[in-house]
């Protein structure tokens, strides 16, 4: 099974994967400088799906950039796997917010999934192979032949995941990765991420405005604010493996969370 | 696209009407007598067509045309979409060569004849060289405008997957890229055709512009206008195929749209 598979590549839960120190990050020079992040740290252990919330506007694309390896930061460490990185790391799979542009419209759904790894050196068949996996494993089963285009919103990120998922990185980074589809769909892919951390053992570090969704997904919520944006307070959900769309968000911890974020979030 | 499904048959209708109204004006100019007597008739023209298709002269010239326009033109595409893409994708080259492209473009590219006769002769290379200069401009123009408009969230994918140079070039660059140079590629094919038959006319090299002058010298005039007609329809069903390659390779590019 490719579930086995892929859950045997990953590493044993809690092993450190990232280690964030003092990071931060500005645009400008001088007098015009513009502080976005500043002292950041971020640990992320293996298995782990941590969840970084703040408001619209604080930097929560750009400390995914640069968490990413895509922006490099003004000051202040990121490791992966042990080593400090200076660009995109083999470890490391995005999600984007923008999953209808970060597809490509000129190439099936399978093309799609299977493109970072003819970019690895894998060969036709088995590159296929492994995204028809994935594509299966996000529920899209049979439809590598499809355009991106002829996709919902929802579909389309779907196949995005598939195509992180098959790039076999050890973190998932996700950028508010469900910001526009409508609820039901949101919910649906929120299980599904959920499915998929159980199933797979993936490590993902999301990153979304929604606290109610930071909460409901994450084992680890990081609250970031100010400006510039440092991390303000962590929350450990305790919610168990087991998730509900009604339940978890009835749980008393969940109304307590959110007031405790919402709170400090209004301070700002 | 869209009236074609709802009428075709209309459509055709209309096409063909306005196409014999055209003829029977000109037919009624020939008839009022105010246009010089050399001037053919539509019956003389379409004799002239008939006498051209079984004459093996007019279809050996028209072959060594469209083969030294199919020639240049392709060489031109080859190179303007490398350099294009390569100049459209990389910031600091596009903004250095925008002047020389600009001033390459509007370049009069028929005027440096008599330089490239001189230097290769009155033949096929001479021609073929002619066409390339010419047909390079709007085929490198274009790419280059297709190549920056690389999408963001594109380009953050190919970084993040650490995609290799050549396999973004090709599958990345050159198809988002496409619809651009598809433009170019089908402006540049029409050119092509139409600077052959040039060069061929002013500098007596073989081909189907050199044997409308030798009618026009041998005032027969009726083949003259013959050879031009029928040289315009090949270059016409030409545009017409490429359009149709065009809208295949494309057709991600129009759903998208919709």
């Amino acid at each position: 099974m490719t579930m086995q598979l892929q859950a045997d590549a990953q590493p044993e839960a809690g092993t450190q994967l990232m280690k964030v120190r003092g990071m931060s990050m500005s645009y400008g020079f001088g007098a015009s400088e513009n502080k976005i992040l500043e002292d950041l740290n971020l640990d992320v252990a293996s298995g782990e799906f941590i969840s970084i919330v703040g408001p619209s506007g604080v930097g929560k694309t750009t400390l995914l950039r640069c968490l990413s390896g895509l922006l490099r930061p003004k000051a202040g460490t990121i490791e992966v796997s042990g080593t400090v990185i200076s660009g995109p790391h083999p470890d490391l799979a995005v999600v984007f917010q923008d999953y209808s542009r970060s597809l490509m419209p000129w190439m099936t759904t399978r093309d799609n999934v299977a493109f970072p790894l003819q970019g690895k050196g894998m060969g036709k068949v088995e590159r296929n192979r492994v995204a028809d996996e994935n594509l299966a494993a996000v529920g899209l089963e049979g439809q590598g032949d499809k355009f991106p285009w002829e996709m919902s919103g929802g579909m389309q990120q779907r196949v995005a995941i598939a195509r992180a998922l098959a790039y076999n990185a050890k973190v998932l980074l996700m950028d508010e990765p469900f910001a526009s589809v409508d609820a039901q769909t949101r919910f649906d892919l929120e299980d599904l991420v959920i499915k998929l951390k159980q199933e797979l053992g993936v490590t993902i570090l999301l990153v979304t405005h929604d606290i109610d969704e930071a909460l409901y997904l994450a084992d680890k919520v990081v609250v970031i604010a100010e400006k510039p944006a440092t991390v303000v307070d962590e929350i450990i959900t305790g919610f168990g493996e087991d998730r509900d769309q009604l339940a978890t968000k009835a749980d008393p911890r969940f109304a307590d969370a959110r007031a405790r974020i919402m709170h400090r979030l209004r301070k700002d | 696209m869209k009236e074609t499904t709802t009428a075709p048959g209309w459509l055709l209708v209309q096409r063909v009407a306005a196409i014999a109204i055209l003829l029977g004006l000109w037919s009624l100019l020939i008839a009022s007598g105010t246009m010089p007597s050399m001037l053919p008739g539509v019956i003389q023209i379409f004799s002239g067509i008939g006498e051209a298709l079984t004459s093996s002269i007019f279809w050996a010239a028209l072959s060594r045309t469209l083969l030294t326009a199919l020639a240049g033109w392709a060489i031109a595409s080859i190179i303007g979409v490398l350099f294009g893409l390569i100049i459209g994708s990389i910031k600091f080259l596009d903004r250095s060569t925008s002047i020389l492209i600009d001033f390459g473009r509007s370049f009069p590219v028929l005027a440096l004849m008599p330089v490239v006769i001189m230097l290769l002769g009155s033949n096929a290379r001479m021609e073929i060289v002619v066409v390339s200069l010419s047909c390079l401009w709007p085929v490198l123009v274009q790419t280059i405008y297709g190549a920056r408009r690389q999408e963001a969230a594109v380009a953050d994918t190919v970084a993040v997957f650490k995609i290799p140079a050549l396999l973004r070039f090709r599958r990345v660059l050159l198809p988002s890229a496409l619809p651009f140079v598809a433009t170019g590629v089908r402006i540049s094919a029409s050119i092509a055709l139409l600077v052959a038959v040039g060069v061929e006319v002013i500098s007596q090299a073989p081909g189907i512009g050199r044997q409308i002058t030798l009618m026009q010298q041998a005032q027969r005039w009726d083949l003259a206008f013959a050879y031009l007609i029928f040289t315009g329809l090949v270059g016409w069903c030409l545009a017409v195929a490429l359009q149709q390659v065009e809208n295949r390779l494309l057709i991600w590019k129009r759903q998208e749209n919709d």
